[in-house]
């Protein structure tokens, strides 16, 4: 069974996941990055594929994917890297990237590699939903790989019913109108919006602007849990990263 | 698709015709036809139709001499061989300098396959329905017949077309059904045509939007594989409102008036089509320029913020994003937004900011705020990634992007846009030459508006050679150019398939060139078809051909281009015209800009 299913069978509340670039802050952190992760009780993690343009993304991560592919990131690289990480790393991983550099990579030979490595889902923000469902779902579940898509607060709800209908694994909650990074204001509206989604039959998460142990609660009592990315992204950068994932609990 | 209307002889009648579109003129010289123009036919009532239309004469069986002869004393253009005639006859025909049209009679026991030895000796085939007397019998045959044509001529579609046929012929799909062949059904009489009925007809065809097809994006905004919108979810209403509107309001009368009002008396359009005599002289051919720099703020690019600003204005929109390079577009936004009340932001790479001071000084004078971009190589790519990550942020507002790039509708928006380019030059080459059709359309190529703007009207003309000059910087092979077709392949930029330069991880690569107004990695979808399909050709030009090219211009003809449009300039060195060739250069812009430039390499 796909690991992300199995998690959401065995966990409903409080799941947290985080996202950090692969190849950040060093060229060699992606494993000890997924070891200490694991160790700390994290349930789901998203790997980021560095790249050039990441359209929506914020500041801090645009900064750390430049520093990861300064520090000479690929795609083929992160593969290597995860090659014996099933070894030791049992979380459900997915990686998280811009359509480009998978394409550019081949989507045959992508996927053969998620397989091997053990990757469960994927998270490809411009690949469009209508190109995904012609040309690559049936490649994706052939590989056993969830593409897992977003909503956000302008998602209409008649475009809603076709993104639950075409989803798989989890719901990508997006809280704000923001890139990456920004800050969740609590507002009615937003609440109203948390709880239409929760209210699908799919399990989601909430991502954007998640930053510590507050705005975590607050959000994953609104659905089976929240991701965050650019706070702890930051911890890795100020080296106290053990201490940030530490504080969320 | 084509109109060919045959069967003509009377003068009078002709007269009435010459104003429709028609692309073919037909004149029966078989003397057993109904329709045969007789021992006597005047010459000049052929010459009554404009040199747009092409003239056809219809033989059976004829001898080859006296259809030459013909050919010459009628001045033809094309020949229909309506009989058996060999593979051989119509090599020679073609030979001879004329066009050919072979037609074949339909039925259901046709075999296509004996098509493949005329394939190399005609332009054209024409399917009829087979009857006793070669053709001219009112009938149709059967349409699904088509399906069984795989060749690669394109062909005419001929046989009892009706004016109740409209609609079944849109409904048609084959790739290569070129052009419809009418005659008897829009008769008052044998050869006398009922002009009234085929122009209804023609209306109903919908021809300009029929016209488009093969270079028209379709519903999701593919031109070809190229195109599309991919775009993060978080932008996905944003643009699919857009996608909705646009052509709603583009088509609505309000905005056809207000745009063209506007184009008018504030632009001011018509920009005029100059005939370069010195630079003709030079090249030994006819070159014309198209003077986009005269038109208000110095640069095409406001053709397309006129239109943005009215579709952001009917859309309720009260705040306007932009990205820009060279800073023109940044200028053309910041313009039309003092002249409409609206809040203006503009971001700009903080090395283009630097290289094009006199611009930044511009916008502000006119009321924008201009936000440096200081991620990646801080150029116009930068900038444009910026642009979307407000527009993420604040989905209220309007994003008015400055090229052919970008998610669907926006290439297919700024086409349409910047058409009016071609449209005035077809009209002014028209007046001028009585011809619409130039030999050559040449355009510098950065995302591309100019360029699409330039040719959009001569996209389904084949006789009309599109050029496109991309910056090739220091030279394509020396990494540091801005030549995406030539180094580039397939990908995806700011939301769009298109071709792009990058490395072999799919990280993409920066550009290099002198003019900050072509040094964008990707291209519009328009273009990445326009190459791959070889409608166009794509040239480039180094920074040292380009600061040349204007030199010339300015010093032959007393116009000082700016940096981008020197590169469409710089190609006249490069390719071979002949005398009477007729060459248009869009000249995007004007070089005031450019002066700091263009003063470091000549002083
Ligand atoms: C004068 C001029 N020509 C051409 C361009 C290139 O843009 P496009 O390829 O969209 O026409 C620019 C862009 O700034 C420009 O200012």
């Amino acid at each position: 069974m796909n690991r992300i299913d199995q998690l959401f069978q065995n966990k409903q509340k409080d799941i947290l996941s985080i996202y950090f670039p692969a190849g950040y802050p060093k060229l060699e952190d992606t494993l000890p990055t997924l070891q200490l992760l694991q160790d700390k009780g994290v349930d789901l993690v998203e790997i980021g594929i560095p790249f050039s343009d990441p359209l929506a993304d914020g500041p801090v991560i645009q900064t750390a994917a430049k520093q990861a592919l300064d520090n000479g990131m690929t795609l083929q690289i992160l593969f290597d890297q995860l090659k014996d990480a099933r070894k030791s790393i049992t979380m459900p991983l997915i990686l998280m990237g811009y359509w480009n550099t998978v394409y550019k990579f081949g989507v045959d030979a992508f996927l053969a590699e998620c397989q091997k490595v053990g990757i469960d889902g994927v998270i490809l923000p411009d690949l469009p939903l209508e190109e995904y469902q012609e040309e690559y779902k049936a490649k994706f579940e052939a590989a056993g790989v969830h593409n897992v898509l977003l909503v956000t607060p302008q998602t209409t709800d008649k475009r809603l019913v076709t993104i639950e209908k075409a989803a798989s694994g989890f719901l990508y909650m997006v809280s704000t109108a923001s890139t990456t990074g920004g800050a969740l204001q609590a507002s009615k509206e937003r609440e109203d919006y948390f709880k239409k989604i929760a209210a699908l039959d799919i399990p989601s998460l909430i991502g954007f602007g998640i930053h510590d142990k507050v705005s975590f609660q607050h959000a994953a009592s609104f659905s089976n849990g929240a991701i965050i990315g650019t706070a702890f992204i930051k911890a890795l950068e100020k080296g106290n990263a053990a201490e940030f994932l530490e504080s969320l609990q | 698709m084509k109109i060919k209307v045959c069967g003509l002889k009377h003068s009078k009648n002709i007269k009435e015709l010459t104003q429709l579109p028609i692309d073919y003129a037909g004149f029966i010289f078989y003397p057993k036809s109904p329709r045969y123009v007789g021992e006597e036919f005047d010459a000049a009532i052929p010459a009554l139709f404009s040199k747009s239309t092409r003239k056809v004469g219809v033989f059976v069986n004829e001898e080859l001499d006296v259809l030459l002869a013909k050919g010459k004393k009628y001045k033809l253009d094309a020949m229909q061989l309506h009989g058996g005639e060999s593979a051989e006859y119509c090599r020679k025909v073609k030979e001879a300098g004329f066009e050919v049209i072979k037609a074949f009679q339909m039925n259901d026991s046709f075999q296509f396959e004996s098509l493949e030895k005329y394939g190399n000796v005609c332009d054209f085939f024409l399917f009829d329905t087979k009857t006793e007397n070669y053709g001219g019998s009112g009938r149709k045959f059967n349409w699904e017949l088509l399906e069984n044509y795989k060749g690669s001529i394109p062909f005419f579609l001929s046989g009892g077309i009706g004016a109740q046929d409209a609609e079944q012929i849109k409904q048609l799909s084959h790739d290569k059904l070129y052009a419809l062949d009418l005659n008897s059904g829009f008769e008052l009489q044998p050869a006398k045509k009922n002009a009234d009925q085929l122009e209804i007809f023609l209306n109903k065809l919908e021809l300009n939007t029929m016209n488009k097809d093969k270079y028209a994006v379709d519903e999701r905004g593919y031109y070809g594989e190229f195109g599309g919108a991919y775009i993060p979810e978080l932008l996905r209403k944003n643009v699919d409102e857009l996608q909705e509107n646009y052509l709603k309001i583009l088509a609505s009368e309000q905005f056809k008036k207000d745009y063209a009002r506007l184009l008018d008396n504030y632009v001011g359009r018509p920009t005029p089509l100059t005939k370069a005599g010195n630079l003709s002289k030079r090249y030994g051919t006819n070159i014309y320029l198209k003077r986009e720099d005269l038109t208000h703020t110095g640069a095409h690019k406001i053709n397309n913020t006129i239109g943005q600003i009215l579709l952001a204005k009917y859309m309720g929109k009260k705040r306007i994003i932009a990205e820009t390079g060279a800073g023109q577009h940044g200028v053309a936004t910041a313009t039309v937004c003092a002249l409409f009340g609206l809040e203006c932001i503009v971001y700009m790479g903080a090395l283009d900011v630097e290289r094009q001071a006199p611009n930044v000084a511009r916008m502000k004078m006119l009321g924008a705020k201009v936000v440096p971009a200081i991620s990646g190589n801080q150029t116009l790519k930068d900038a444009t990634n910026e642009a979307i990550r407000d527009w993420i942020a604040n989905p209220e507002s309007f994003y008015l992007i400055g090229s052919v790039v970008g998610p669907h509708p926006y290439p297919d928006l700024v086409t349409r846009l910047q058409s009016i380019i071609s449209k005035e030059i077809r009209e002014q080459l028209e007046k001028e030459t009585g011809n619409p059709n130039p030999n050559y359309v040449i355009a510098c190529v950065g995302g591309g508006s100019n360029a699409a703007g330039a040719f959009y009207h001569y996209l389904n003309e084949k006789d009309v050679n599109l050029v496109a000059v991309e910056a090739s910087g220091l030279g394509v092979e020396s990494g540091e150019t801005a030549a995406t077709i030539t180094i580039g392949d397939i990908g995806f930029i700011h939301g769009s398939k298109t071709m792009l330069m990058q490395d072999d991880d799919g990280q993409i690569t920066e550009p290099y060139s002198i003019s900050a107004g072509l040094d964008y990695p990707g291209v519009g979808p328009l273009h990445a078809h326009l190459a791959v399909s070889g409608r166009a050709q794509f040239l480039s030009a180094t920074d040292e051909e380009a600061l040349n090219a204007a030199k010339v211009l300015a010093e032959s003809e007393g116009i000082i281009p700016a940096l981008e449009s020197s590169h469409a300039l710089a190609v006249l060195e490069k390719m071979q015209f002949k005398k009477d060739d007729v060459v248009v250069i869009n000249l995007s812009g004007r070089g005031d800009k450019d002066m700091e430039t263009y003063m470091k390499k000549f002083n």
